[in-house]
């Protein structure tokens, strides 16, 4: 971009101090913004736009890279992998938002609406988690679910529920249910937040009217606060959505995908098809990476439409 | 709003949130007791205090996950970029936001395209270019890596922060002969202060948060942050069977972000609504 900031052209009729100054201004400009904007155009959109190319290629890093046109895409789509993976996906796509967005309006309407005295600490407490390391937070959880040993086994003990020391990421049909919790628990404190502030927006006369009315808590919640807010639920769960379609850090560090497969979403086989310990896959990651890209892309478009209608709203 | 009388309901109301709080809290203090106890103390019964506070476990994660070393790594990545990540976005926005320059559209449209790539595409071309480069496995590497580049959601929270300060004093510095980096330093930078504490707060944790960027990046042990460190010490558990030291590390690791947000809660849980839904 240094052309841009370089060719302004100086009139000639300003005086020599003014276009001294414009000099020094182009070459502020160059030297503050240079660095770190080459540096996104480098490290952010440059591998954006190879990823297209090297999902082309047959690649392994090593060898010299072979160009196969589509043959990695047709592949995909026959990879039983990948739409087992993907199911995964929807599973959790499904129930992560469903589960993080009710608890947190349920819970930002008691901080707003009921003043009790420990409701500030509360809200300090349900963000925590938000700010620990997800290595914390995945190894903590690892810890929970272990069999002998693990807090929820020993909960279950104390109700007199004796399970045998079940450990419960390490069976098939418990792994992928058990990966709920972890990402509830890490979630629902910040969308309990965002909906505290824009609850907060709601003026008070349309509750003060409710109330004149006798409408109860229930009533207020689901008539006035539910549907002015609606738009910033929408939004959420969306984002929420894709979080969930793209992310896969606390089964990377939590099952690697275990047992046998039966955690492993669209992200992780893509992560380890390319830097997994036994394939180097890079031609074939980056398709499943482009094919993420074009789902996300689609999905963020919808958004932006859809916040945009909400503004209007407002 | 109606005067809140408090009824049987509100109990329950009550009871529900404080099971929330301690299903958050619960966890973490269960890992902090059981950090304080022997082996033999936590197989034998989960629940039971110890004897004697263990603060020997401490020592013993020190040591056997080097984490003096690991830390100094931690440091060095998490400082630098953070230093140097916030101060390049400082500069960022007081040129995109207060200097009026031909392609200054063209560079925020640019940069506007970030939103829409969701990144996960990007991470194998991204490795193979700091192969490429000789960054990989180094932790200048990683530093360079996260502190040279745009973030619109920080450049929006500065942006508009400094759009927000008066004209007249930068004029009044330009005609002193002022520079625009001696503007900058002297004039923006100050007045800039709670926006720059807010962008460095979540530069801070995002850094010291970073699992995947770690992971993927450093290969030798020497040169693991905390993250990878303990990715990487709860395999070797799996064998060993050390629970307690590893319970330790956990609590180690944790004490700096919960540090952070005792301090910063507030600026925390604003900057969160502030971005949270853009980024």
């Amino acid at each position: 971009m240094a052309q841009i900031g370089a060719s302004v052209p100086a009139t000639p009729k300003k005086v020599s101090t003014l276009s001294k100054r414009k000099v020094q201004t182009t070459i502020f400009i160059l030297l503050a913004l240079g660095p770190s904007y080459c540096g996104y155009l480098l490290f952010t959109l440059y591998p954006n736009i190879l990823s297209a190319y090297y999902s082309l290629l047959e690649w392994n890093g090593i060898t010299d890279p072979k160009f196969v046109w589509f043959d990695n895409y047709k592949y995909l789509f026959q990879d039983e992998y990948v739409w087992r993976a993907l199911g995964h996906n929807l599973i959790l796509m499904v129930t992560v938002p469903i589960l993080t967005i009710i608890p947190s309006i349920f819970l930002a309407y008691l901080l707003n609406v009921k003043g009790y005295k420990e409701s500030p600490l509360y809200k300090v407490i349900y963000f925590l988690p938000n700010v620990l390391a997800v290595i914390v937070i995945a190894l903590m959880w690892s810890f929970i679910y272990d069999g002998s040993n693990g807090l929820l086994n020993a909960i279950l003990n104390l109700f007199g529920i004796d399970n045998n020391d079940f450990y419960w990421l390490g069976s098939k049909k418990t792994a992928i249910w058990a990966l709920l919790p972890p990402l509830i628990w890490g979630g629902v404190g910040f969308y309990v937040v965002i909906f505290m502030n824009a609850m907060k927006s709601i003026p008070p006369s349309l509750y003060e009217a409710a109330i004149l009315d006798g409408a109860s808590h229930m009533t207020r919640l689901r008539k006035i606060t539910i549907p002015l807010i609606n738009p910033i639920v929408r939004i959420s769960t969306l984002f929420l959505v894709l979080g969930v379609f793209k992310g896969f850090e606390i089964m990377l560090i939590m099952t690697n995908g275990g047992p046998a497969g039966s955690t492993e979403v669209i992200g992780l086989y893509m992560f380890n098809m390319a830097f997994g310990k036994s394939s180097h896959n890079y031609g074939y990651a980056s398709a499943i990476g482009m094919f993420l890209f074009v789902v996300l892309v689609i999905a963020k478009l919808l958004i932006d439409r859809l916040s945009s209608k909400d503004h209007a709203e407002f | 709003m109606e005067t809140n009388k408090r009824t049987f309901i509100d109990v329950i109301w009550r009871l529900i949130m404080f099971l929330c709080a301690l299903s958050v809290i619960f966890p973490l203090l269960w890992i902090v007791l059981e950090s304080l106890k022997t082996n033999k103390e936590f197989f034998a019964n989960v629940w039971a205090l110890p004897d004697k506070l263990m603060f020997e476990n401490y020592k013993k994660a020190w040591d056997s996950y080097h984490l003096g070393s690991t830390l100094l790594n931690t440091l060095y990545y998490v400082g630098t970029s953070l230093a140097l990540g916030t101060f390049l976005t400082a500069l960022s926005a007081y040129v995109l936001t207060r200097l009026e320059f031909r392609g200054r559209k063209f560079i925020w449209g640019t940069i506007m395209l970030s939103l829409f790539l969701p990144g996960i595409n990007a991470l194998v071309p991204q490795y193979i270019l700091m192969r490429d480069l000789g960054l990989t496995n180094s932790l200048t590497g990683l530093i360079i890596l996260d502190s040279f580049g745009e973030s619109v959601f920080f450049l929006m929270l500065l942006g508009g922060f400094m759009q927000s300060l008066p004209k007249e004093m930068e004029e009044s510095a330009y005609i002193d002969g002022a520079s625009l980096f001696q503007v900058f330093t002297r004039i923006i930078l100050p007045l800039s202060t709670p926006g720059i504490v807010t962008v460095a707060i979540f530069k801070f944790l995002g850094l010291y948060n970073a699992f995947l960027g770690p992971f993927i990046y450093l290969s030798d042990s020497s040169k693991y942050t905390i993250g990878v460190a303990m990715y990487h010490a709860n395999q070797i558990m799996q064998y060993k069977a050390d629970w307690v030291t590893l319970f330790a590390g956990v609590t180690i690791a944790m004490i700096p972000t919960i540090i952070i947000y005792v301090f910063f809660q507030k600026q925390i849980a604003e900057g969160a609504t502030l971005g949270g839904l853009k980024g």
